[in-house]
């Protein structure tokens, strides 16, 4: 009896040990690109062909519920797994996720936006915090992509255009999910190419998203299609 | 300076001194079912709840500083905006819609008369924005707060935490809502076999249970859903309620039903405080509905009342009148708290 707990504590033991020696992290980090430029807010201006051009003031947006697969199987979910990107605050651009066990993965799926159920779980912090300015107030929800600057293209007031692309409920739920068949990277680099979010719209008449509708739908899936991982 | 500094930290021990439960401070009538609100991610304690009410009455939460919670939302009327169609917010713009009155509010799952708000949490964020209701911001009145005297020592006495965060603030502001309860009408005590009805007030119930009920069901006198009741569309207004929030043809001209607790004092009634008087309501539901594709089912055939039978009736409704809610001091203006800081 004596030396089956010994061998359970000495189990134990060894499991943590080992454990901890094996502790993994997965870096992930975001990218802009612009017209093959990098991005400075209200500065710098793509060109998308001789007669369109356009400028970026604010981009935000939500990546959330990181989960890793090996064949399918389910091999590391990060826990509250809730990033908020803002293109104006260079801290938000890269987060690390730590693992306790060495995951091996050949695919990795995460969102653009928040749940449904996170959507309905009243107010809550960090990253959801209302103050980060991603929450609508007339109407409850996440705002799950924000994009916003000028184009030549669009003929509203001062050019401008805005992107408010939300919605969690049927059947405007703009939710997208995203998948890259990658293979053990520890240094995601994501990248978002904003010249192919611009030549997907036409501005002259789609330049105001800001409730959830099928357009924010439409649109939310082309910016889900404008990311790729470590190309 | 110094007095006032003690005086408020003994507050603060008091208040800490008394901090309790969740179950001490949000008590279940018995004749009431299951809350809805989930008070695992926001138990209640004594300090966020005063913090709530600090909040609930502080205009700092206006762009101008001069409007507040309980601008709208008066106790004596079941915190509604007495003798008002329409709210008159900042600067005494006009709103869209009738304040709905607050009271028992751990039981409903969605807020605003079209339902935009879902989950008690978040739904101070639409007055404080609302450009003719305090035309704020969030991030501005934590940033205000943050800059008080009073405030960061309320939120660090509630959440351990002087920093003030957007979550923090909406979770005190729920708290003090969540206390909201009222459960001590001459109809509660009838239910809780206390006290007996009269002739009168029990044909009254008798014509309610058969004519009313199912829309406004007890014990809390609504079924927290969203119906048509037959009211003409205003013209000025052109409120087509939740279908404005869903965009489905199906909810066009559906409105949240009310509770009917203190309607006594909650007048004006309906969505846009078209009625003054309870009269004219039940004169609406006897004969001024409008048909149309979304009405109700309940209203399709007429609701048939002798002038004797709404007298009974509204000795009914008078019996869901709740003083001890009403008068509650607890709700009252936290004058302890905001006459011994100022905004230094």
């Amino acid at each position: 009896m004596r030396s089956i707990k010994g061998l359970i504590v000495f189990l134990l033991l060894s499991r943590a040990l080992f454990s901890s020696a094996q502790s993994d992290r997965i870096k992930v980090s975001i990218n802009l690109n612009i017209s093959n430029n990098e991005l400075i807010l209200s500065d710098t201006t793509g060109q998308m062909n001789e007669n369109t051009s356009f400028q970026i003031d604010v981009l935000k947006f939500y990546l959330s519920n990181f989960r890793f697969y090996k064949n399918d199987t389910l091999v590391f979910q990060e826990h509250n797994s809730f990033h908020l990107f803002d293109e104006a605050i260079p801290t938000t651009h890269h987060f690390i996720m730590e693992n306790s066990e060495n995951t091996t993965y050949n695919k990795v799926v995460f969102n653009l936006g928040i749940d449904s159920i996170t959507n309905v779980s009243g107010a809550l912090g960090g990253a959801l915090d209302p103050t980060n300015g991603m929450y609508w107030t007339w109407q409850s929800g996440y705002v799950n992509f924000k994009l916003e600057g000028r184009s030549n293209k669009s003929n509203t007031r001062n050019h401008e255009v805005q992107f408010h692309l939300g919605g969690y409920a049927s059947p405007n739920n703009s939710l997208q999910t995203i998948t890259f068949n990658v293979k053990n990277l520890r240094d995601i680099k994501l990248v978002l190419d904003a010249d192919n979010i611009f030549n997907n719209i036409d501005l002259t008449t789609q330049n105001h998203i800001m409730s959830p509708c099928k357009e924010a739908i439409k649109l939310s899936k082309i910016v889900a299609q404008s990311f790729s991982c470590n190309q | 300076m110094k007095l006032r500094i003690l005086i408020l930290y003994v507050l603060l021990l008091f208040m800490l001194a008394f901090q309790s439960s969740n179950d001490y401070l949000f008590q279940v009538p018995s004749n009431f079912p299951k809350p809805s609100y989930d008070f695992s991610k926001n138990a209640l304690t004594s300090p966020k709840i005063q913090l709530g009410r600090a909040l609930f009455y502080d205009p700092i939460l206006s762009r101008n500083n001069m409007i507040s919670c309980a601008s709208c939302h008066s106790q004596f009327s079941a915190f509604t905006h007495i003798d008002h169609a329409l709210s008159h917010g900042i600067e005494d713009k006009i709103g869209f819609r009738n304040a709905p009155a607050l009271m028992n509010l751990a039981w409903q799952k969605l807020f605003m008369r079209d339902g935009a708000v879902n989950h008690l949490d978040v739904q101070a964020l639409a007055p404080i924005s609302n450009p003719v209701e305090m035309d704020e911001n969030i991030v501005q009145v934590a940033s205000k707060m943050q800059h008080t005297f009073i405030y960061p020592q309320l939120f660090y006495a509630a959440f351990g935490d002087s920093n003030i965060t957007g979550e923090n603030t909406l979770k005190a502001i729920s708290q003090f809502m969540l206390t909201l309860i009222s459960a001590n009408s001459k109809y509660d005590s009838v239910m809780r076999k206390e006290v007996l009805y009269t002739a009168q007030e029990n044909n009254g119930y008798l014509l309610f249970k058969k004519n009313c009920s199912s829309c406004h069901k007890e014990p809390l006198f609504t079924n927290d859903s969203f119906m048509n009741n037959g009211l003409s569309v205003d013209t000025t207004l052109n409120d087509y309620g939740r279908y404005r929030v869903t965009n489905n043809a199906k909810d066009s001209l559906k409105f949240k039903v009310p509770t009917l607790r203190n309607i006594e004092f909650s007048y004006p009634y309906m969505h846009d405080g078209r009625m003054k008087r309870m009269a004219d309501v039940l004169n609406h539901y006897t004969s001024g509905i409008q048909k149309s594709k979304t009405l109700a089912d309940e209203l399709k055939t007429p609701i048939v009342l002798s002038p004797n039978e709404k007298v009974d009736l509204t000795a009914f409704l008078l019996s869901l009148t709740d003083k001890t809610f009403l008068f509650n001091s607890k709700f009252f203006y936290p004058k302890e708290l905001f006459l011994n800081s100022s905004k230094d």
